[in-house]
């Protein structure tokens, strides 16, 4: 054990001498991790809002209560609602360009004149919606007036059945009797828990563990530099254990990883408001996180010939695994093949684990910290025979 | 004409080394494929829906609301697995039909439907559709209710009633006329944005990548010894500026045809698009010299090349597109085009959304050609003094 120390603690002094694991561990993700979160907090900090016209050519009983709901609706949902005159000026006002400053509206609702009687009778009517191309803005406006229309439907029904079995009186005033009867189905809306990561921890989680793995290459590679620079033979011939010096160079890239992971946490917690969440889960996923990777680098390393290899056979599986484990896109949300596949990654279960961390408690992460243990100790395995087998003199 | 032959040998130690092989050809087609399966196809929200109940109602439910244009309905098997997805972003919403759905509404009795969702926003777009499809449904079972309210038939009478009734009447209807331009970027193919935007991502990358030779050039005396020969040093500088280039332009021109032909992407016209890549490359390939000088030491200038490469491509609209920058924080739009990625794109846009030719991409190519100049005279100028250091 002390032998793996010695070992260690000489790699660690020759690591901070020579910039390049600082730069990579620290300085490449935390820059990137500025870059990204200044520019994704501006849109994800974007709320909803839409602009809706509304023509009554109509000015009945039935078109006035639609305006009024309308009205209603958009106060509800930050919608703003303008009164126009005729549909020339709605289909104007919906008809502008993308991202001109012109004043315009997402989509407009044209109330034909005759409606109000026509909803009273049997004849056909229509409500017209004139929806911009795109953006939620427009789906909302359609899905409102489907709604309505659906409402008015029944009414109808209800008015129309009511009158058959001999009951009398204004058709207006029966329909909102109508209107006022509870739907036999309630929406019943529950908000759940939140398990996406925000912009700025997602990003700053995403580029850490994605680094991580470029930092704890150069610990494991560093066994193939010992024997290319000859070195290796003779720690072979010392009087110390093989397994101290494998130890050795793992102890080693355990401190650069957990050392630079706390740099990470700490620094985007404090320059970029991330919100890792609470620090006892985020410490067990770090550290199953670095397992994991290590396992794997071992196995990389295990395969290479040289350190070169060794050192392009890493970068490849680091940023496949991380570009697949969705570090740099939310590819979870996307859904799909690629969703599930994912899970072969170390880098998706942290996320994940990260993700479930912030929307409920620290037991929350024990499945993600498991399955990266689990990454770590096949890999490991794997890792150490090959590694055992570059260790001869 | 030594130039070319520095220029040759930099492109055969580059291409001879298999990793980069990987990095520059199999890995950028491999990510446009990723990225343009996962996210290039619907955008449409989707709407997880577990269905507790077995009757004909749950199920006429749940097919009124597959028919619902603007949304996807994904089915569950459980509620718990619902929740979850919903929790985890994977669903927009989440909607719960009970297992007593059909008997319950049936016997008059008041069902809840869950809406699971994570906040009001995210399930915007997909509330209106679920209420209409549930009113939708439980027209004739609400009339049958006010027809026994009134006192006119019982709820027996009234259900009958409102289905002879409901047959008969037309549905109050909803037309929708389409105005406005459509904004151009949602007309691209599946791949399309993916494929222009990781081009220039990677010409970029692999460039600054590159660099490193160039410091292990100085550093291992390859070039003190170039010197050393009757070559003057701007032909040592134009080869290992063409090397470069010559490497940006072949991995540019490998991603343009192995897209078209795997993924049919639109690349617009060719002479535009190769006129494009050309003076991208050029930039590139100029960073690269600018980086090879000004750096001593090839592991850190690795590290910042990765750091520069992806943080520029960013910024300038090679992750998230331009035209959300534009819709959604105008600023940053102005700001991304620090970065010569967002220049490219827009030269891209002219020639595929807006159909144009070279000519239209020219205000952009200028533009590039600038970045260039600046990148090569400030890397020429430091490399004469460095070279030999």
């Amino acid at each position: 054990m002390r032998h793996a120390w010695t070992i260690a603690a000489k790699d660690l002094k020759l690591r901070v001498r020579d910039r390049s694991a600082f730069i990579v561990g620290i300085i490449a993700p935390l820059g990137l991790a500025a870059i990204f979160s200044s520019i994704f907090n501006p849109i994800e900090s974007f709320e909803f809002s839409a602009t809706y016209a509304v023509v009554d050519e109509d000015q009945g009983i039935v078109a006035r209560q639609f305006v009024d709901v309308l009205d209603q609706f958009g106060e509800g949902s930050k919608a703003d609602i303008v009164v126009l005159s005729s549909r020339q000026e709605a289909l104007d006002l919906v008809d502008v360009e993308p991202f001109s400053n012109e004043e315009s509206a997402d989509a407009a609702f044209v109330i034909p004149a005759g409606f109000s009687d026509a909803v009273q009778s049997e004849r056909p009517v229509e409500i017209e919606v004139i929806s911009g191309q795109g953006g939620v803005g427009s789906g909302v406006a359609v899905a409102f007036a489907e709604q309505y229309a659906s409402e008015l439907t029944y009414a109808r029904i209800a008015v129309a059945s009511f009158e058959n079995l001999g009951g009398a009186g204004d058709r207006f005033a029966s329909g909102l009797r109508a209107a006022s009867i509870p739907p036999p189905v309630l929406l019943d809306s529950v908000e759940v828990d939140n398990k996406i990561l925000a912009g700025k921890t997602f990003y700053s989680a995403g580029l850490a563990i994605f680094f991580l793995f470029f930092t704890i290459q150069f610990g494991v590679n560093s066994l193939l530099e010992e024997r290319h620079a000859g070195t290796l033979s003779r720690l072979i011939a010392a009087p110390l254990r093989r397994s101290s010096i494998i130890a050795g160079k793992a102890m080693m890239s355990f401190v650069l990883g957990i050392v630079s992971m706390a740099v990470l946490v700490l620094a985007t917690t404090l320059l970029f408001g991330a919100d890792w969440g609470n620090p006892f889960g985020v410490f067990l996923l770090v550290v199953a996180g670095i397992f994991s990777a290590l396992g794997i680098l071992a196995v990389v390393a295990g395969f290479a010939r040289t350190a070169e290899q060794a050192a392009n056979y890493s970068s490849m599986v680091a940023v496949v695994l991380g570009f697949l484990g969705g570090t740099f896109f939310p590819i979870g949300q996307a859904g799909g093949l690629l969703a599930d596949l994912r899970f072969i990654t170390p880098h998706a279960w942290f996320m994940q684990g990260l993700g479930d961390l912030a929307g409920g408690n620290v037991a929350d992460v024990l499945p993600a910290v498991g399955a990266l243990l689990l990454f770590g100790i096949v890999a490991g395995t794997f890792g150490l025979m090959g590694l055992r087998k570059g260790l001869q003199p | 004409m030594k130039a070319f032959t520095i220029a040759g040998i930099n492109l055969r130690r580059f291409l001879r080394d298999r990793s980069n092989v990987f990095w520059v050809f199999i890995f950028p087609i491999l990510l446009i494929l990723v990225l343009g399966s996962a996210f290039g196809g619907s955008s449409d929200p989707r709407l997880g829906v577990y269905n507790g109940g077995d009757g004909s109602l749950a199920a006429e439910l749940v097919g009124s609301l597959e028919a619902q244009t603007g949304m996807r309905v994904i089915d569950f098997t459980s509620r718990d697995d619902l929740l979850v997805t919903v929790e985890r972003g994977e669903v927009e919403a989440g909607l719960v039909v009970p297992a007593d759905y059909d008997a319950d509404l049936q016997s008059g009795i008041p069902v809840p439907v869950e809406l699971l969702r994570r906040s009001v926003d995210d399930a915007q777009g997909i509330l209106g559709n679920v209420q209409s499809a549930l009113t939708q449904q439980s027209i004739v079972l609400r009339a049958a209710r006010f027809v026994e309210s009134e006192g006119v038939g019982s709820f027996g009478d009234g259900l009958d009633m409102a289905q002879v009734v409901g047959d008969n009447v037309t549905d109050v209807a909803v037309t929708v006329t389409a105005a406005g331009e459509s904004v151009g970027f949602f007309a691209l193919g599946r791949f399309d944005a993916s494929a222009q935007q990781q081009m220039l991502l990677f010409v970029f990358l692999t460039s600054l990548a590159a660099s490193a030779s160039l410091i292990q050039t100085r550093r291992l005396g390859v070039a003190r010894r170039m010197v050393s020969t009757p070559t003057p040093v701007r032909t040592i500088l134009a080869g290992e500026g063409l090397g470069r280039f010559a490497i940006a332009l072949l991995q540019g021109l490998f991603i343009m045809v192995g897209t078209l032909l795997f993924f049919n992407v639109d690349w617009g016209d060719p002479i535009g698009a190769f006129a494009i890549l050309f003076v991208f490359a050029l930039v590139g390939s100029g960073a690269a010299m600018l980086m090879g000088a000004l750096f001593e030491n090839d592991q850190q200038a690795g590290g910042l090349g990765v750091l520069f490469g992806l943080g520029l491509a960013a910024l300038g609209g090679c992750m998230v597109p331009l035209i959300i920058y534009e819709f959604f924080a105008p600023t940053l739009f102005k700001i991304a085009h620090v970065a010569p990625h967002a220049w490219g794109l827009e030269a891209f846009d002219a020639l595929v959304i807006d159909k144009g030719t070279l000519v239209d991409t020219l205000p952009f190519l200028a533009i590039l050609l600038g970045y260039a100049a600046v990148f090569y005279l400030v890397a020429i100028w430091r490399l004469r003094k460095v070279l030999t250091r």
